[in-house]
């Protein structure tokens, strides 16, 4: 090869990057726009919602919150507590012990007087037996609630067994060390009840950080912003995705996921597609793509919504060491569910589920690690070789670098003018802070635990799931 | 009459208010409580003559407040219910687990002070 | 000290990629400079505004609480409730102070009936809250629009009526459920005419506030609902076939008996649950000869219809369904089974596992 082939082919390379990063920035934009086009929609609709007649109406329809729990001992009793207090008139709450090995089953029996029940399960999706059984409560004040206690199959297993118990019309699945604010179920129960013209198949909730926020009778308090950097940081992520990223693809109805910490579903829907699928660490998502896929084959007109109120609170990783094999597993589970439903990918057949938000995910998701990766490589390649043009790499480090920290800054905003969590003085200019720090104390981890995800994916399958450490919620009681 | 202690627990704070002058107009002595928690503490402090309580109540539910006077504190004083309508169900796990008294939601004051003083008599 | 003129010259030098990526770098952190300032600015409006609004909250309470108990033995106005009209007067003029005034004042309507009310509704005419609602319902905004609606309807004022019916039919789904509930709010049953006239589908959301709504008030005496069990608009059948089980309308049984041939499935299935409800034996034999064509959902309807109405003569339509294909239906047949004939039920038990139903077997296990 002579230097000039080389060197139209760096050209190329060059305009490549050049474009995958253009493209990203403007898709950013776009979806800045829209997701400010839908929020004031929604406030706007919202403004003079009354949810009371909902919540107090018995002909509302029934939801069953799925809460699977596996070796939650030390904060069962609070958190199923705070579950059996949402204001619903007509839901129960099934929580399934997934083969705990602590005493998780006999504090629930001691603290909520719970007797076995004969109970034939209809077992419409296949799942791992009974163990101990089915538990009710003798006393009516807790006639809500049920206690599953079945062998050890994993998170989607357990949430399946939940499917087959239920017998509402909706589903809600949810982690169980999650607060719940108590109006969760009846804001998240409109979307179904108001569409007319298509069918709402699942609606998905916003996540916050509840680390260092004051919890007390499992109510949120106060709302605090956490001393830890990684949290903080997360936090920002958090406003970014969810206030920004999900809310415009709530817009174009090509949401593909809806957080495994908090989303209510169809019962029939997820029962039908074969619920929940025991062998991706990516369920969430899975099941949602999935769902998707079975009313795009159907020819049905269906919507998956999104509520972007606070309700539902949970505890962010708050070490490295966790973080990154939280993320590790998030990116397992993104290249499972692309890989396995890859026919809806640029398939027009699916209409804009197979022609945007499919390749959308492909390419600036679970792509956008490695082509960062490559890139870097490819730049230390060209420092090696003393090929590089400093004054383009410095300017459009900068160009990039003050683009992301700007985004960052309009999710802060789309959260002080709609939600407005972080009331305490000072924490705004933490916040603007943070989105200059963010870059260089998170987002190169996100990275190194997405490449590790690859790597694990592709040459370590036998990897077992990384199981998230937590510190209760209730440690952080005053 | 003679000066009774009543612990009534409601999250609206207007509407707490508004009763608790109400009732003190007849010559009681109210003791508030924003949620079932709170107003268990009272009772187990004050050990009132009257309890009024809502069902829909943040954490602890009225149901429990009941369910815990009746069967933990083994208590006898008498107990009034607040309920939205529609919560009939409700409304009879009170009965059964020891409540007096109902009044659903939206209820006139007067009435209220006229079931307290049968409650109280 | 650096000398500009060489980094002037320097920058002219480059590429015009690099001066445009210069320039708008200059332009983003300009940007980001200015929005941190501003932000600073936008959260203390922000926590101010809710400082007062907690303060004006606490002053309004105790102001509505005095009104409350200054009334006169004859429900008449006192002198003291008209200065705390004539004081609130000067208050609404402003916006943020009205909306913490309305909201007090929805809080407690929602939850006291009576002598109460009424001295609130006075309070809100009186204090020319009411005028602003009126100027609401006539704003461009729909949100705007339906806000308005909604307070006229919480605080009841019938003078409004006409305007608010044109918006029965208004193109906003918003605001056309608005004028519905106000309807619905101050005049129950016969609030519910515009069932007559909507083509527009009515949500489920809808569907359930309207009940709610009915089912809170005193007046119990329902219309006639034969009309809208033949709407052509499906959502309004499906609201009827709701009227007709909570309120237990025997009267339109032989009209729900037609309905079991209805053109939509869900509807057929409510039809189905509504009978079951209203103790729709006839139902049975037109069900039980066409079983084999319902669907499946229908049929699961149908064997818990069963389960609440069977008698001895249905035992062998129950058996014979005691293999059906679907699991919850073979449960159903079993539990019916159970309940009429024990004796056979028990028989079961001796077959061989190997032709058992899944339900038999899962039974045992229990």
């Amino acid at each position: 090869m002579d230097t000039s082939t080389v060197k139209i082919i760096l050209q190329i390379l060059h305009y490549l990057f050049f474009g995958y990063a253009f493209a990203a920035i403007t898709s950013y934009i776009v979806l800045s726009i829209l997701s400010g086009k839908e929020t004031l929609k929604y406030l706007k609709k919202n403004s003079f919602v009354n949810y009371k007649d909902i919540l107090s109406s018995t002909e509302s329809p029934s939801i069953t919150i799925i809460a699977p729990a596996y070796n939650e001992s030390l904060n069962i009793v609070e958190n199923v507590r705070s579950l059996l207090s949402n204001h619903y008139a007509n839901y129960s709450v099934v929580i399934i012990n997934d083969g705990s090995r602590d005493d998780s089953l006999e504090k629930l029996i001691e603290s909520y007087d719970l007797e076995k029940i004969d109970y034939v399960v209809n077992e419409k999706l296949k799942t791992q037996p009974l163990r101990a059984g089915v538990f009710k409560s003798k006393n009516p004040a807790f006639e809500k609630l049920m206690v599953v206690d079945k062998e050890n199959g994993g998170k989607a297993d357990a949430l399946n067994m939940g499917l087959n118990i239920s017998k509402s019309k909706y589903v809600a699945c949810i982690d169980v060390d999650c607060l719940l604010l108590e109006d969760a179920l009846q804001k998240m129960i409109k979307p179904f009840l108001e569409v007319t013209d298509s069918k709402v198949i699942a609606t998905g909730g916003v996540i916050r950080i509840a680390n260092s926020c004051v919890i007390r009778g499992g109510k949120l308090i106060d709302v605090n912003l956490p001393k830890n950097l990684l949290v903080q940081s997360q936090i920002l992520e958090y406003l970014r995705a969810f206030l920004l990223g999900r809310m415009a693809w709530s817009r174009l109805n090509g949401l593909l996921v809806i957080s495994g910490a908090f989303g209510i579903f169809d019962k029939e829907i997820a029962i039908k597609v074969g619920g929940y699928d025991t062998n991706t660490v990516g369920e969430d998502m899975e099941i949602i793509v999935r769902m998707r896929r079975y009313m795009e084959e159907q020819g049905r007109k269906y919507k998956v919504s999104y509520i972007p109120d606070p309700l539902c609170w949970t505890e962010a990783p708050d070490t490295y060491k966790i973080f990154i094999s939280q993320r590790n597993r998030w990116t397992r589970g993104t290249i499972e569910t692309l890989k396995k439903h890859r026919k809806i990918g640029f398939n027009p057949k699916y209409g804009s589920f197979g022609l945007l938000s499919y390749p959308y995910w492909l390419i600036f998701e679970r792509l956008a690690p490695i082509i960062e990766a490559v890139g870097i490589i490819y730049f230390t390649i060209l420092v090696a070789l003393k090929e590089v043009r400093w004054e383009f790499a410095l300017t459009f480090l900068l160009l990039s670098y003050l683009f992301s920290v700007l985004f960052s800054i309009v999710a802060i905003y789309s959260e002080e003018l709609t939600f407005h969590q972080y009331k305490k003085k000072g924490t705004g200019f933490k916040l603007v802070l943070l989105s200059a720090l963010e870059p260089f104390v998170l987002h190169p981890f996100i990275l190194y635990a997405a490449i590790r995800g690859n790597i694990d994916y592709y040459f370590n399958k036998k990897k077992k799931w990384g199981e998230m450490v937590r510190k209760g919620l209730s440690t952080v009681e005053a | 009459m003679d000066r009774k202690k009543i612990v009534l627990a409601e999250d609206n704070s207007t509407l707490s208010l508004l009763l608790k002058f109400r009732l003190e107009k007849e010559g009681h002595e109210l003791f508030m409580a924003a949620d079932g928690k709170e107003a268990l503490a009272l009772i187990e402090e004050q050990l009132p003559d009257l309890i009024i309580t809502d069902i829909m109540m943040p954490f602890i539910s009225g149901l429990e407040v009941i369910s815990h006077v009746r069967n933990k504190l083994e208590l006898n004083v008498p107990i009034i219910v607040f309920s939205s309508a529609g919560q009939e169900e409700m409304v009879l796990k009170a009965f059964d687990l020891g409540a007096n008294d109902f009044m659903g939601k939206p209820f006139s004051p007067n009435e209220l002070v006229i079931r307290v003083k049968r409650q109280l008599n | 000290m650096i000398d500009f003129q060489i980094l002037i010259d320097n920058f002219n030098e480059y590429p015009y990629l690099i001066k445009l990526a210069w320039v708008v770098s200059a332009i983003l952190g300009a940007l980001i400079i200015l929005l941190t300032v501003y932000l600073k600015f936008v959260r203390t409006i922000l926590r101010k505004k809710e400082a007062n609004s907690l303060e004006f909250r606490k002053e309004y309470e105790a102001l509505l609480i005095e009104y409350l108990y200054s009334g006169t033995e004859e429900g008449g106005i006192s002198e003291i409730q008209k200065n705390i009209i004539e004081e609130l007067k000067k208050h609404v003029t402003v916006k943020s102070k009205r909306k913490v005034i309305i909201s007090v004042l929805y809080k407690l309507m929602n939850e006291v009936s009576g002598e109460v009310t009424d001295a609130l509704k006075v309070l809100y005419k009186n204090t020319g809250l009411m005028h602003y609602a009126l100027i609401k319902i006539n704003s461009k905004k729909w949100h705007v629009k339906a806000k308005g609606i909604g307070e006229l309807t919480k605080f009841k004022i019938e003078s409004v009526q006409e305007k608010i019916e044109q918006l029965l039919v208004h193109p906003v789904r918003e605001v056309r459920k608005e004028a519905h509930l106000y309807f619905v709010n101050l005049f129950y049953f016969e609030g519910l005419n515009f069932l007559d006239i909507i083509k527009t589908p009515l949500s489920e959301w809808d569907q359930i506030q309207i009940l709610e709504i009915l089912q809170k008030s005193n007046d119990q005496e329902i219309c006639d609902i034969k009309p809208w069990l033949q709407s052509k608009n499906e959502t309004v059948v499906l609201f009827a076939l709701k009227l007709a089980k909570v309120y237990n309308q025997y009267e339109v049984k032989d009209e729900l008996m037609n309905m079991l041939s209805h053109n939509s499935k869900q509807v057929r299935i409510q039809v189905i649950e509504v009978l079951t409800h209203l103790y729709g034996i006839e139902a049975k034999d037109v069900l039980k000869a066409n079983f084999t064509q319902l669907s499946l959902e229908e049929q699961i309807s149908f064997f818990g219809l069963l389960e609440k109405l069977v008698i001895p003569d249905d035992e062998p339509f129950v058996e014979k369904h005691l293999f059906h294909k679907d699991f919850e239906i073979q449960l159903l047949a079993l539990k019916i089974l159970k309940s009429i004939n024990i004796d056979k039920y028990l028989g079961l038990n001796k077959l061989p596992p190997s032709q058992k139903s899944l339900a038999m077997l899962k039974l045992e296990n229990v």
